[in-house]
């Protein structure tokens, strides 16, 4: 029982203190370009869960596994590179199939996941502190939920902007990152949320 | 010997997931109009993206789809090399109620 709480801590800790677009500041680029719509930030969020848990499913034992015993832990990073981009394909593959308007309205951003920082973020800060499968499937779901969380808030407050009487000068993505800003002011007041909780 | 196991070991992954993706492209596959990839076959594919598309495979879909006529939005593409080709596929291959597909220069 006590594991199973610990999880679900860990998960919301990387969730919402250690947000990653947030406090980590990866994963940028789509967090701006996919969240004028609610639909297609979604579809974006899901996406990077998917690939963000399977990379990690595949990469932890791929470099605990295969690349250490094998004494090459340093080529960590081109082995990540090479599974994200498959793992991405895949998606993309999966997505056109099932969904061709998701994938109209993803247009760019879909094979741009591959270069989405937090996917390799987390994989890598996964082997690098050294956590074991468990501990690394929670900040990989934590971490991804994390962003779908964010960018679907973000797209509904841009989508409020829009309409919204801003000076002319802030039209479009200034406000969007001012807002970014204050929404990243707004998360720092959760840090130290589960400080009393012993894990 | 260390870098031949490294080179070895990602080659390895690399078959692996080549063979996952090649065997998921089959599954997965989408019937499309078969004039996309011929358009697609004519453009430079540099994949440069200064059309305004992602790439010369969606700048092919527009052109088929009738959302763009004008090719020259392609900045590498030569006006014999690529352009012309296209226009002449397209002549030939009209649409199925018999209408052309419009596309200039």
């Amino acid at each position: 029982m006590n594991n199973i709480i610990a999880f679900l801590l860990a998960i919301l800790s990387s969730m919402l203190i250690d947000n990653v677009v947030l406090s980590r500041f990866y994963g940028i680029c789509p967090f701006l370009g996919v969240s004028k719509k609610v639909k297609s930030s979604l579809g974006m969020g899901v996406a990077v869960v998917f690939v963000i848990v399977l990379a990690t499913l595949i990469c932890w034992p791929l470099y605990n596994y295969v690349l250490v015993p094998a004494g090459i832990p340093y080529l960590d990073t081109v082995a990540y590179i090479l599974v994200i981009a498959s793992l991405v394909q895949l998606v993309g593959l999966f997505i056109k199939k099932y969904s061709p308007s998701l994938y109209k309205s993803l247009g760019i951003y879909l094979p741009l996941i591959t270069t989405n920082c937090a996917v390799l973020g987390v994989a890598q800060s996964n082997t690098d502190q050294g956590l074991t499968f468990v501990a690394s499937l929670a900040n990989a779901l934590g971490t991804s939920l994390g962003f779908l969380m964010i960018i679907v808030v973000f797209s509904c407050i841009r989508v409020r902007l829009e309409s919204a009487n801003v000076p002319k000068a802030f039209k479009g993505l200034p406000i969007a990152l001012i807002t970014a800003a204050l929404m990243a002011i707004a998360f720092m007041g959760l840090q130290g949320l589960f400080s009393g909780v012993n894990l | 010997m260390e870098i031949l196991w490294a080179v070895l070991i990602l080659l390895g992954v690399g078959l692996i997931l080549g063979f996952g993706l090649a065997i998921a492209a089959k599954i997965l596959h989408v019937k499309e109009d078969e004039r996309i990839e011929e358009v697609a076959k004519r453009l430079p594919n540099y994949n440069c993206g200064s059309c305004g598309y992602a790439g010369c495979h969606d700048m092919a879909e527009a052109i088929v789809s009738g959302k763009e006529e004008n090719l020259k939005k392609c900045k590498p593409g030569k006006e014999d090399l690529n352009f012309k080709p296209i226009i002449e596929y397209l002549n030939e291959h009209p649409n199925e109620d018999g209408s052309k597909i419009k596309a200039h220069l």
